[in-house]
């Protein structure tokens, strides 16, 4: 069998009285791509924020590669290999596109203390690379914050990609793009998936999109897991019929 | 395809940003000051140089980090006072000091102001925004009382007089250039600075402080490293002015100077690297020329800052900036234009 990548045991959040994440068990393992599904407000945003350390959690264990990292601030998760991209683009509006994923490289490079460095030339081999793997290398001189809807998530992935990491979180990675770029984004995210062994967990309402590119789902309603398998198996399932795939039906 | 001939301003500017061709403009009308008559532009000019290296430092904060203090006169007022200090323990009897000790005093004021920083810093790093800006005001002004009420220390109200630098550098000229030669090599360490890695880490810190953290950088401590930068070259720049002023005062330490890094940011624009330079050229002239007619100095700065707000939010340069990209756009657009109805000009028979 192989190892777990993300062990999660007993999660708990309140928001004052809010209970938004309730006693969460979930594990990954390494190289697997699996969706969160979950009507609004269930809490798969808040479940992605205690994994990365925006939010700490009131209880339970995060534990990832084997070691915790439970309580962890933001910048200690990424550099231990969990990025994430955000459901609302949020990238740095005032940059150009390949200073977005320059400053992004040289975070993970590590580099942001080399104060006499120059910025041009420091990972630009690397900086190519993400532009041309997100389809961005046309757009590289443009202002971040001028982008297209759609550009902006590209971008906002190619960000997450440059920290190198080893679990990638999506918080629905194609919400606002076209119907084109929603298939070319996840066919980016499947082939990261299968060639670089990238773990991948992403949240999503598009269920076409769901079970075409998870292998396996987690349906989240009012905080708590409620049902996990193959797509298959819940769409069968009568529970999920009710609380959320039937708001789906067409 | 026509290849596109470019001058050595288009160049510059490829390569620097609206900062290429203003500083060099700048560096040009600098070297020109001092053989305009009369000691009076000299004076100014050396002005300009110093609080320009203030402001910049200044931006170091607004600009590149988004943040904007309302204190930042203390580490001036800090490198002011430190240099001041030492000058009159080292001066002689006869109040003359030899050219060593009078440098080893100016460079007393950049390592106080730093370690003064660090303290401010530590506390200040933890907020943001009107939080940060308040904070930094409220460390200012107790240090601007510290040094207005400690009587023995400091001299107080009072000030530091005497502050009379050896007689090569008592004639304007060789210390306007003496100043221009530490801000300029100042002014290049900062450009690199904000050229590095570090530099675009602060603009990530800048746009989107929480996306920064999600990169791995450690926005706290990045934050403090920048303000400790900020308040060493702050401390340069008023190192340099006991000795050009011939005194320092408690003033130099409050808001109201802090106020002056801010407006000079304003009018240059805190876009550009050079902007804050160029703000302080503005203001520090035009303060020389209309005091000499009217009392009413802040009344006209209040009317010139109101305008810049209302109608150039991005400073001049940030004015200008965006009338040059908004042509080179149009340009560009007609090239482009123009080369895709070559080639069906060249199909017809």
């Amino acid at each position: 069998m192989s190892q777990n990548i993300l062990e999660v045991t007993g999660l708990e959040k309140h928001f004052g009285g809010v209970h938004v994440t309730c006693d969460i068990h979930f594990a990954m393992q390494e190289g697997e791509q699996s969706a969160i599904i979950g009507p609004n407000g269930a809490g798969k945003s808040t479940f992605m924020n205690l994994l990365t350390g925006y939010h700490r959690p009131d209880a339970g264990k995060v534990v990832f590669a084997g070691r915790e990292i439970t309580g962890m601030p933001p910048h200690k998760v990424v550099r231990r290999g969990i990025s994430r991209a955000f459901q609302v683009s949020s990238i740095f509006g005032r940059m150009t596109v390949s200073e977005n994923v320059r400053a992004a490289v040289q975070a993970q490079m590590r580099a942001t203390f080399r104060l006499f460095a120059s910025a041009r030339t420091l990972g630009a081999g690397e900086t190519e690379r993400m532009l041309a793997l997100c389809g961005l290398e046309g757009k590289r001189d443009l202002v971040a914050g001028e982008l297209a809807q759609g550009d902006k998530k590209r971008l906002e992935l190619a960000i997450a990609l440059a920290g190198k990491p080893r679990l990638l979180l999506l918080d629905e990675p194609t919400a606002g793009m076209s119907i084109d770029e929603a298939r070319s984004t996840m066919e980016l995210v499947d082939r990261l998936n299968q060639e670089l062994k990238l773990t991948v967990l992403f949240t999503e309402h598009d269920m076409g999109i769901v079970f075409n590119h998870a292998r396996k789902l987690t349906l989240l309603h009012r905080g708590e897991i409620i049902l996990q398998g193959t797509p298959e198996e819940v769409r069968a399932n009568e529970t999920a019929q009710k609380v959320y795939l039937g708001e789906h039906r067409t | 395809m026509t290849a596109k001939t470019r001058g050595p301003w288009s160049r510059l500017y490829a390569g620097f940003g609206i900062s290429g061709p203003v500083t060099l403009l700048l560096l040009a009308a600098a070297l020109g000051v001092p053989w305009l008559p009369g000691e009076f532009w000299t004076h100014v000019g050396t002005e300009v140089l110093i609080f320009g290296l203030f402001a910049m430092s200044f931006n170091l904060l607004y600009g590149y980090m988004g943040q904007i203090s309302f204190g930042h006169a203390a580490f001036f007022g800090v490198g002011a006072y430190a240099t001041a200090m030492l000058f009159t323990a080292l001066k002689g009897a006869d109040g003359q000091i030899g050219i060593a000790e009078f440098l080893l005093s100016l460079l007393a004021g950049p390592p106080v102001a730093a370690l003064v920083a660090l303290v401010v810093g530590f506390f200040c790093v933890r907020l943001t925004g009107i939080y940060f800006a308040i904070l930094t005001l409220a460390f200012g002004e107790l240090l601007f009382y510290i040094v207005f009420s400690w009587y023995t220390f400091t001299k107080g109200d009072d000030g530091i007089q005497g502050l009379l630098p050896p007689p090569f550098f008592q004639d304007s000229t060789n210390f306007y250039f003496f100043t221009l030669a530490i801000v300029a090599v100042a002014a290049a360490v900062m450009w690199r600075i904000t050229e590095s890695p570090f530099g675009y880490a602060l603009r990530t810190l800048r746009d989107n402080q929480r996306r920064a953290g999600f990169l791995g950088t450690n926005v706290r401590v990045h934050m403090l490293v920048n303000f400790v930068l900020a308040g060493t070259f702050a401390g340069i720049a008023g190192a340099l002015w006991g000795p050009f002023s011939r005194s320092v005062n408690p003033g130099l330490l409050g808001w109201g100077e802090s106020g002056i890094a801010v407006f000079m940011t304003l009018i240059g624009g805190a876009g550009s690297f050079i902007g804050p330079l160029l703000g302080s050229v503005i203001y520090t002239m035009l303060q020389a020329v209309v005091k000499m007619y009217t009392v009413y100095w802040p009344l006209t700065i209040g009317t010139i800052i109101l305008l810049i707000v209302l109608f150039a939010p991005g400073g001049i340069l940030g004015m200008i900036d965006k009338r040059i990209q908004a042509t080179r756009a149009r340009k560009d657009a007609a090239g482009a234009d123009a080369a895709a109805a070559a080639p069906a000009k060249e199909q017809r028979p």
